[in-house]
């Protein structure tokens, strides 16, 4: 599971324009939204996307997004599970 | 209109950035170079200042100079009472709009930056920004100048819907961008630039220029290559 | 100037109902949708998209009369509205010379199907290519109308319409011109779609405005022309466009403030330039687009300015769908035909009305008692809103 947080990671770095946030900065088991990386709704939405483009995977449901997003590794989690 | 003065200008463009207390300063050569080229994505904040507001980073070219412009103002927006900001009115004028955006849009449809497909975002930007509620008007023109807006912004201050405008005229497409569609020569602008000018009643501050006729731009440039700096 | 001096001389329209004003009118009559099915690709994958789509036949029929224009929808819907606000308008539009005809337009994305087919290189005529820059598509369809007053152009997003209203009548109070047509133009496009849909904001089977079980907008394409002129060129009792106000959130771009305190504050502004108190207005006609927080946040702002005798109000985005940079305009031409008709608009679309909404919501047409004040609201992304005042006066 850790190559694939990593690689989210780097994504959600370069899709979010943080500029000075390293891998090391963001705390796998933390929340996605709403803590110290001051991501948004839209930047939410934008992970929606980047999932569909990268992974195949489409979220439709706001409740599927929501435990998704609880953390880096639950998003880890649900890539593996469901990518195609 | 004689009532209204000009209380601070603020300017990017190519021939330097700064406002009209400050004049010009040049850009850094190696920019300057990307700028002459029409490549604007080496335009940072870290060249007014040190502290990142987070939001800059995710916004597109035209809320970049819109943002840039208002902050060189040099106004310290959050000293103001609630009151004022919400008579503080924002507006802009502007020929390629979003259309930097737009076409990176089509290129890669993501939400981040389909929120900037719009000319007025800059307007929602500043607002959230500073937390101004006053009225506000967006308008696109054939002239690179922003001829209208400040006709518009002073019958704001006549009729008082307003007590200040922060007026705004913006200007630019990155080359690359254009290129990648063979854009129609006739839609890119003439020259890039970002200019900010409050507006507001005739008050005592020594910074206060008279109201002059003409185009944004080139009000705003003019006040901008000549500075009067206080003594 | 007095407040009451800018009035509505006539009305036009293509939109989802069909073209014309009449049809609209039908559209209303009957509380009838014209959203659509269609299927389109977004992405990699084909979806269904319910929207006020354009038909077919009428998009051929106007292409037909105009062959220059045929591949710029923007052009041949803005022109066949102002062609027909013209129509109604013709006695007084002969005696203004055509230097003291103006325009405003109204335009989120103008001619951008022609930056889709750009951008995939598909084959596009110069002129539908000029029309991306809506300054242009502005000054085109002045000089096909030949109005050599002062042209304008309006792009901030959804309040585009009632703010191009106002720019109208500020042209014809500055004395530059005597008669102004404002029209509004937007198009369903890959790139507006795709746009909505990346931001999970569209209902897949059609909007619901103010209805407890909605869960997005339906987008809606079309044009719209209103026609203004100096009050003493009309014989009474004429509809005046009165007060308006706008402001901004500045909350978050694409979501509106939680309280609603935006939107109250352009309303209070609109009323306070109508020089009206709120128990005055007789009809609202909402922003109401069927989105969660939208009407959730129409409805606080609702109350907030009327307390709780919020005045009969409708949303009419079920009928012909979020028209963007055409809503005002459009939505504006459908309370002047309210005001003519005496009817109040209802609710297309909706089953059952969300508790949170004020129970003043029409979900059916109504017969007005008094119709003399109507209220018109919109709100856009990046937390604008918009406000304007029709005022009908008496016989």
């Amino acid at each position: 599971m850790e190559p694939l947080i990593e690689e989210l990671k780097a994504k959600i770095i370069a899709g979010f324009n943080l500029e000075g946030v390293t891998p090391a900065d963001i705390n796998s088991d933390e929340p996605i939204f709403g803590t110290g990386l001051e991501l948004d709704s839209i930047d939410a939405l934008e992970l929606v996307a980047i999932l569909e483009s990268d992974y195949g995977i489409v979220i439709t449901e706001r409740s599927v997004a929501d435990k998704a997003f609880a953390s880096l590794r639950a998003l880890a989690e649900f890539v593996a599970a469901n990518r195609t | 209109m004689k009532n209204f003065t000009i209380h601070a200008a603020g300017y990017l463009g190519p021939e330097g950035f700064g406002n009209d207390q400050t004049g010009l300063r040049n850009w850094p050569p190696l920019l300057k170079e990307d700028l002459a080229r029409g490549e604007f994505d080496g335009l940072h904040w870290s060249l007014l200042s040190d502290s990142d507001p987070s939001r800059f980073l995710r916004m597109n070219l035209m809320c970049r100079l819109g943002f840039l412009a208002a902050e060189l103002l040099a106004v310290n927006f959050d000293a103001l009472p609630n009151a004022r900001r919400d008579k503080l009115g924002v507006c802009v004028e502007s020929f390629t709009g979003s259309l930097d955006t737009d076409i990176r849009f089509e290129q890669t449809p993501r939400p981040s930056i389909f929120a900037y497909t719009l000319p007025s975002t800059v307007i929602g930007e500043i607002c959230i920004r500073h937390r101004l509620k006053g009225p506000v008007l967006s308008l696109i023109s054939p002239n690179s100048n922003g001829e209208s807006i400040l006709t518009e912004a002073a019958e704001w201050l006549r009729d008082g819907d307003a007590e200040m405008v922060l007026c705004l005229g913006i200007e630019a497409i990155n080359r690359s961008t254009a290129n990648s569609i063979s854009l129609p020569e006739d839609l890119s602008p003439r020259g890039w630039h970002g200019a900010a000018l409050l507006l507001g009643r005739s008050g005592n501050s020594p910074r206060e220029k008279p109201l002059a006729n003409g185009a944004l731009s080139e009000v705003c440039r003019n006040l901008c290559l000549a500075p009067e700096r206080a003594c | 100037m007095n407040k009451t001096d800018i009035a509505i001389a006539g009305c036009g329209a293509v939109t989802a109902t069909g073209l014309g004003m009449e049809l609209l009118q039908r559209a209303v009559a009957a509380n009838a949708s014209a959203l659509q099915q269609r299927e389109w690709v977004i992405g990699k994958t084909s979806q269904t998209v319910v929207a006020g789509f354009i038909a077919d036949e009428i998009v051929g029929q106007l292409r037909a009369a105009d062959a220059v224009h045929a591949d710029s929808r923007a052009f041949l819907f803005a022109a066949a509205a102002l062609q027909e606000a013209a129509f109604q308008t013709k006695n007084i539009l002969n005696s203004v010379p055509a230097t003291r005809r103006g325009l405003v337009l109204s335009t989120t994305k103008a001619n951008i199907e022609a930056l889709d087919k750009l951008v995939r290189k598909q084959p596009v005529s110069a002129v539908a290519q000029r029309q991306i820059q809506p300054a242009f598509l502005a000054a085109d369809l002045a000089a096909a109308f030949d109005f050599r007053g002062p042209v304008q152009c309006v792009s901030a997003a959804c309040i585009s319409g009632l703010s191009a209203l106002q720019q109208g009548a500020a042209l014809i109070r500055r004395g530059l011109a005597d008669l102004v047509f404002v029209a509004g133009v937007d198009l369903i496009s890959q790139f507006v779609l795709s746009g909505f849909n990346s931001l999970k904001s569209l209902d897949p089977d059609g909007c619901r405005p103010f209805d407890k079980s909605r869960i997005g907008l339906s987008l809606g394409e079309g044009a719209a022309a209103i026609i203004l002129v100096k009050r003493e060129r009309l014989s009474s009792p004429a509809i005046l466009l009165s007060g308006c106000g706008t402001s901004n959130d500045a909350n978050h771009l694409t979501g509106p403030s939680r309280d609603g305190s935006g939107l109250a504050l352009a309303i209070q502004r609109a009323l306070a330039k109508a020089q009206i108190a709120p128990d005055k207005i007789d009809y609202i006609n909402a922003h109401g687009t069927g989105t969660p927080y939208n009407d959730a946040m129409e409805s606080l702002a609702l109350r907030a300015v009327f307390g709780d005798r919020v005045p009969p109000f409708s949303s009419s985005k079920g009928i012909f769908g979020h028209t963007l940079g055409t809503a005002g305009v459009l939505e504006t031409a459908l309370c002047v035909a309210a005001m003519q008709n005496n009817l109040l608009p209802g609710t297309p679309r909706l089953r059952e009305r969300d508790p949170v909404a004020p129970d003043s919501l029409l979900a059916e047409p109504r017969t007005a008692a008094k119709l003399d004040y109507i209220l018109k609201i919109n709100c856009g992304f990046g937390g604008t809103n918009a406000a304007q005042v029709l005022e009908r006066e008496l016989p």
